[in-house]
């Protein structure tokens, strides 16, 4: 009796933890073991950072902080894949990611990095939100509507007929930020989204960050920026001397 | 000295206004031959251009500096490596393109690809590279990137084909070695102008030269237009 007790009490542990595992993986979206990037500079290496691991979860929120040349925008420019590093194992959303270079597909389908300073094509700025989803062969007229929700989203419908180059800073950070906000991306990758930004241009970008959480998508922030930093319900990283630490 | 000049400059104007059949027949092969040795140039100069600039290779620095080299040499010393090449005997005889427009248009292409690549390469690599990590973050393929770059830096590109026109309808030395002069065949505006000089007959010299600065003028102007709108629009940027 006692012997069956016991093991439907241990049955009854192992299903708990095996839940519980299967829970903690299906909300870790992104998972990297050991990442190194290394720059060859005056005939000589320089270890710019050897990460020991990345957690990203589903619908998680985290910024990057670190002093300046710390490796913040290389670390998302490697993430989003843009630069190459040393990675020993990429998890994403449960499945081990064999080969990290060239970057795989799946990848670039569901992480979206965006510049520190983003370039607008020299189209239009319809044409700019639109782009990523003319690229997946989107029917038109769908583009067409989910362009003119994100500018309405971003506050820039009115700027819809507007030379891209006319645009302020602030502007075009939001018009980037509604470019990889319609491709409904994964895991946003924003470099300095607020940097060179001041009064309402900053604010107009610091409300649409916790909207784009909302709308499904996991966000990493690079920034020095106390009011992101102190966002509600937002992670910290740190990157300093070459390792991340997470608070 | 200057009478006779005036004489043969009134005259020149003469034959351009009046629609001489030779002279505009001349001026037709010219731009027919340019143009299509230019259009066959164009596309896999741009594509090279394109893929130097962008791409870090074992022996890249080499690649553009035997292009810019290129650039610098003598069209006389093509046309002489073509005239070897298309001659009865040589590798590509048997095309018998030799004193034919065919072969013209061949020489107008080796001609105009070294000034269509570095000058494609250049622009390339002046352009911000947050284009092209834009449309690869984007989720853009290799060749929807390298649409998006080459829309980017169109103002380069369109400089790259115009000088590369003005480097064939202007060259001599290819054309000549390679086309012959034939009267009502191959001769083009400038290796009329070389044999109208060294007859003593001016007139249609000078006629040709007219078309040929006329062309220059055309062409840049163009460019200067295309370009003052892409200056204004990074100043306001």
């Amino acid at each position: 009796m006692s012997i069956s007790i016991h093991t439907s009490i241990s049955a009854a542990v192992y299903e708990n933890e095996n839940q519980r595992q299967r829970d903690e993986r299906r909300k870790a979206l992104l998972g990297v073991r050991g990442l190194r990037k290394r720059f060859h500079e005056h005939k000589r290496d320089r270890l710019l950072f050897d990460i020991e691991r990345i957690e990203i979860a589903t619908h998680g929120a985290y910024v990057l902080t670190g002093i300046n040349g710390a490796g913040k925008s290389t670390l998302l420019r490697v993430l989003g894949g843009l630069e190459r590093a040393e990675i020993d194992s990429l998890r994403f959303q449960c499945d081990d990611v064999l080969r990290v270079h060239p970057y795989p597909r799946a990848l670039r389908e569901a992480i979206v990095y965006v510049h520190q300073h983003p370039i607008l094509f020299s189209t239009s700025v319809a044409h700019n939100i639109g782009y990523g989803l003319g690229l997946r062969k989107m029917p038109k007229d769908e583009i067409a509507r989910i362009v003119a929700e994100a500018m309405a989203w971003a506050g820039v419908s009115h700027l819809e007929g507007t030379d891209p180059a006319r645009l302020s800073g602030g502007e075009k950070q939001r018009v980037a930020l509604a470019r990889a906000k319609v491709l409904q991306p994964k895991l946003l990758l924003l470099d300095e989204p607020t940097a060179n930004l001041d009064g309402s241009a900053r604010e107009q970008v610091i409300e649409l960050i916790p909207t784009l959480v909302e709308a499904g998508s996991s966000v990493v922030i690079a920034c020095h920026d106390r009011d992101l930093i102190n966002l509600p319900g937002v992670q910290r990283m740190k990157l300093r001397d070459g390792h991340l630490e997470y608070r | 000295m200057a009478l006779p000049l005036v004489d043969a400059t009134l005259h020149a104007f003469r034959l351009l206004v009046t629609g001489d059949a030779d002279l505009w027949h001349i001026i037709w092969v010219s731009l027919k031959t340019s143009v299509i040795g230019l259009l066959l140039a164009a596309p896999p100069a741009v594509l090279l251009g394109y893929l130097i600039a962008m791409n870090r290779f074992r022996g890249r620095r080499i690649v553009i500096w035997l292009a810019q080299a290129a650039l610098s040499l003598p069209t006389v010393l093509i046309g002489l490596l073509l005239y070897l090449l298309l001659s009865r005997r040589g590798p590509l005889g048997e095309l018998q393109w030799l004193f034919s427009q065919p072969g013209i248009v061949f020489g107008q292409c080796v001609v105009a690809l070294p000034v269509l690549l570095a000058f494609t390469l250049a622009a390339v690599q002046g352009l911000d590279p947050r284009y092209a990590e834009t449309a690869v973050a984007l989720g853009a393929s290799r060749r929807q990137v390298m649409l998006r770059v080459l829309y980017e830096g169109r103002f380069g590109v369109m400089a790259a084909v115009l000088s590369g026109f003005g480097r064939v309808i202007s060259e001599v030395g290819c054309a000549l070695m390679v086309g012959g002069n034939i009267e009502g065949q191959t001769r083009t505006i400038t290796t009329a102008i070389a044999l109208e000089t060294s007859k003593g007959e001016f007139a249609q010299g000078i006629a040709l030269g007219i078309v040929l600065v006329a062309l220059a003028l055309l062409m840049n102007g163009a460019l200067m237009l295309l370009q003052g709108d892409a200056h204004a629009a990074r100043e306001r940027g």
